[in-house]
């Protein structure tokens, strides 16, 4: 057998792998034999680095030299809830002056939480020949400046995407750089800009692109100028729309409903910001045919979403607000038995008091009667044990769970206990978990049932919780495939981190925010371990000013085959070994 | 079992790590100052401030069960200390839509002058006077003085105007006088006056 592999010529095995497109299985492969190493490096066109700091553009391009598509992420994933310091660093730019040089074939960028300026954007618009799909989600440091060079010298561009980014909008003008000549877009994504685009050119553009299947427009674009935008693209799968609002009048209400007909492709709808509830029977017709629907900017009140959603039989992706209610709820459980991923946010996430009949009731319902549910971020204000029980008796099938109880701490509420044995049914029914959010009351218990039954577990999210380093421990030393662990406000230490020292070499990434970790701790772990990334991030001045016992603000730990970093602000410090040597 | 894993952690040689020294966050001193806190927890170190007087009785269990609280733990369970927007875990994209839309609408009427037919527009959708004044200008294709610019006689003409409201008390007040949130719970309708008339 192994005689019959190595007898094959390279270029051979080589078409064998191009069938071969997952990227675990592209490194698995590449870890057969030097001669497979080899070939798999030459043929490799597509990667993903999932921490721009664990290897360096330079060690990349030496190993895959014929690269088309690089997808690199950026911060840490707690940059979306605020807890990264503003200019903590992933900067595209080394990147991508490194792969201008590298690779002028290079087809598709998509970065993730990274700055990218737009001296990158314009290397980009000028670098790469036949330069396709550009994603920039939750990305910032750019204006449309930089946009309106991508625009007016990418030829072949596909895809431009900027979902969730923080763009500097200078001008709505860049829709016109794109060339009249040019037709090639299939997917645009604007929902993040804040002001008003060229709408004139956008119409221009949408209705010269046969290919455009997705279209997210923003909150500058009003009602009355899509329908005509829809007219010009019969063909769209996906539309995000702009503010849903304007007066009533019939004469818009019915041309809006007649466009919205004409899209029979049409599967995903989402934008909705501003809406009046009047002009959702608009969508009514394209109901039916619908797999995917975001009303999470859509502020109605449950009786309209009611009437929306049971139409929506095919639904398999709903993300809503809580204004759904409960209520609402068991009608999406009775009606969307395809339903595979459920996300409800709160309408009033700052407020004290309950604005909305929404409890632990309204996810039994969806258990029960949506068989296919995989995935479901919830936000309620109130849960029980025996609620979390029945959800993982009723849905063992769950890949993806994340609970936020808004407050704090808050214990079953018809027990007042922990919630340990609720998550702890999760973990245990769930077999397939590989993302959970854990809150509420929790104890180190809850740790326990983590670790002995989380074994697919691959990002564990946790605050305000757990009782000691046990907690801690139970996770790093039982969670066999986990790769992020985050942490904020929990009181574990530097025993559970230092006795699991070596596990963190496995991992992609943990993050420990007002945790109990001592800046003494994570200088022994930065010595120990020399191809971890131990950094400490602290605003109010250097650690090493203050008790090694005392706890630091922030931790970010990864593992790096590129060394410490070199851009890192005044707040952070690595604790590898010089630097712990020049500090003690 | 538990005192296998214990025995192993004490195995490690780090510095002790003492769970008490640390002083009070600027965080907690926040909680502790809270002019809202409706709950008498505030001083204890495992703050539950909170919305309900079942939850105050628990914070007391609490305190009892859960002795081991650093001091430095802080809950962000107030609406002030929440102003870092760092709990709950919203995106910042839809943490905007939602802190602007947290009235959900507030529709008034606005008319201008010389004009019979009148508009509505939703107050909230706009953050600060400017942006309203430049939201009418678009609505209305005319020029509206900025409130803050207090030049009103150096500009004249028939197509500049500023904008007035009605307040509660039925009298028609000049825009930009009172903080913008004193004027979203006063203001009854709009109207944009030709500047020569005021």
């Amino acid at each position: 057998m192994k005689k019959a592999a190595y007898s094959f010529p390279e270029e051979v095995l080589e078409h064998v792998f191009s069938f071969i497109v997952s990227d675990k299985d592209r490194s698995s492969i590449s870890l057969v034999c030097k001669s497979w190493y080899e070939i798999e490096r030459w043929c490799r066109r597509k990667v993903f680095v999932g921490n721009c700091y664990a290897v360096s553009p330079p060690i990349l391009i030496k190993r895959f030299p014929e690269l088309r598509s690089v997808t690199l992420k950026g911060k840490p994933h707690f940059a979306d809830f605020n807890l990264v310091p503003e200019g903590w660093g992933g900067f595209a730019c080394p990147w991508i002056r490194a792969m201008a040089g590298a690779y002028p074939w290079l087809e598709e960028i998509r970065l993730k939480r990274m700055v990218v300026s737009d001296e990158s954007l314009e290397i980009i618009a000028k670098s790469f020949r036949n330069f396709k799909v550009l994603v920039l989600s939750s990305c910032e440091g750019f204006t449309t400046e930089g946009l309106a060079a991508i625009a007016a010298n990418c030829r072949n561009l596909r895809e431009l995407d900027l979902r969730e980014s923080e763009v500097e909008d200078l001008s709505g003008r860049w829709l016109s750089d794109f060339p009249d000549s040019y037709t090639s877009l299939e997917s645009l994504n604007i929902s993040c800009l804040g002001n008003e685009v060229n709408l004139l050119a956008l119409e221009r553009l949408v209705s010269r692109c046969p290919n455009l299947k997705t279209l997210r427009l923003n909150r500058a674009v009003p009602l009355d100028r899509l329908p005509n935008l829809l007219r010009g693209a019969p063909q769209l799968a996906e539309l995000g729309t702009g503010a849903y609002t304007s007066e009533m009048r019939p004469d818009v209400f019915s041309n809006l409903a007649e466009a919205f007909a004409g899209c029979k492709q049409l599967k995903t709808l989402s934008g909705f910001w501003d809406v009046l509830p009047s002009y959702l029977p608009a969508v009514y017709p394209i109901c039916s045919q619908l797999i995917s629907l975001n009303l999470s900017y859509a502020t109605v009140q449950s009786p309209d979403l009611i009437k929306l959603v049971s139409r929506c039989e095919k639904l398999q992706k709903l993300w809503v607000l809580d204004y759904i209610e409960d209520d609402g709820l068991e009608v999406l459980a009775a009606s969307c038995k395809d339903l595979r991923e459920l996300r409800v946010f709160p309408s009033d996430p700052f407020g004290l008091e309950p604005n909305v009949a929404l409890t632990e009731q309204g996810l039994v319902s969806v258990s029960e009667g949506c068989p296919k549910l995989q995935s479901v971020l919830y936000f309620c204000r109130q849960m029980s044990n025996a609620a979390l029980n029945t959800i993982a008796r009723n849905r063992p099938n769950l890949t993806r769970f994340r609970l936020c109880i808004i407050e704090p701490r808050s214990p079953d509420y018809l027990t007042l206990q922990p919630l340990d044995d609720g998550f702890g049914a999760i973990v245990e029914h769930c077999k397939d978990l590989r993302r959970l959010s854990l809150s509420g009351l929790l104890t180190d218990r809850v740790f326990g049932y983590i670790g002995t039954y989380g074994k697919k577990l691959e990002m564990l999210s946790v605050a305000f919780a757990g009782d000691s380093d046990l907690g801690l421990h139970h996770v790093l030393s039982g969670c066999d495939n986990l790769r992020k662990l985050e942490i904020r406000d929990c009181p574990f230490g530097d025993k559970a981190l230092l006795a699991n020292a070596a596990k963190l070499e496995t991992m992609r990434s943990l993050w420990m925010s007002s945790c109990s970790v001592s800046f003494g701790a994570c200088k022994v772990l930065g010595q120990k371990m020399p191809r971890l990334n131990v950094e400490v991030m602290d605003e109010s001045g250097p650690p090493d000013s203050r008790p090694e016992s005392s706890p630091v603000e922030k931790l970010y730990v990864y593992r790096t085959v590129a060394g410490p970093r070199l851009d890192m602000p005044g707040f952070v410090w690595t604790m590898d070994d010089n630097s712990a040597l020049r500090i003690s | 079992m538990e005192e296998m894993v214990m025995a192993t952690l004490d195995l490690i040689t780090a510095s002790p790590h003492s769970s008490s020294s640390s002083s009070s966050s600027p965080t907690t001193d926040n909680n502790n100052n809270h002019p809202s806190s409706s709950s008498s927890s505030s001083s204890s170190s495992l703050c539950l401030s909170s919305i309900s007087t079942r939850r105050t009785d628990l914070s007391t269990d609490l305190r009892l069960g859960l002795s081991l609280s650093p001091s430095h733990y802080s809950t962000p369970s107030s609406r002030e200390q929440r102003s870092s927007f760092d709990w709950p875990p919203v995106k910042s994209t839809l943490r905007c839509t939602l802190v602007e839309k947290s009235q959900i609408s507030q529709f008034v009427k606005v008319y201008m002058e010389g004009i019979p037919i009148g508009r509505k527009l939703n107050l909230l959708a706009h953050h600060n006077y400017h942006a309203l004044v430049k939201a009418l200008a678009n609505m209305f294709r005319t020029t509206i003085l900025c409130p803050d610019s207090h030049q009103l006689p150096l500009i004249s003409g028939n197509n500049v105007h500023v904008l007035t409201y009605e307040d509660q008390e039925g009298d028609w007040m000049m825009v930009g006088d009172v903080p913008w949130e004193m004027f979203l719970t006063s203001v009854k309708k709009l109207k944009i006056t030709r500047a020569d008339r005021c």
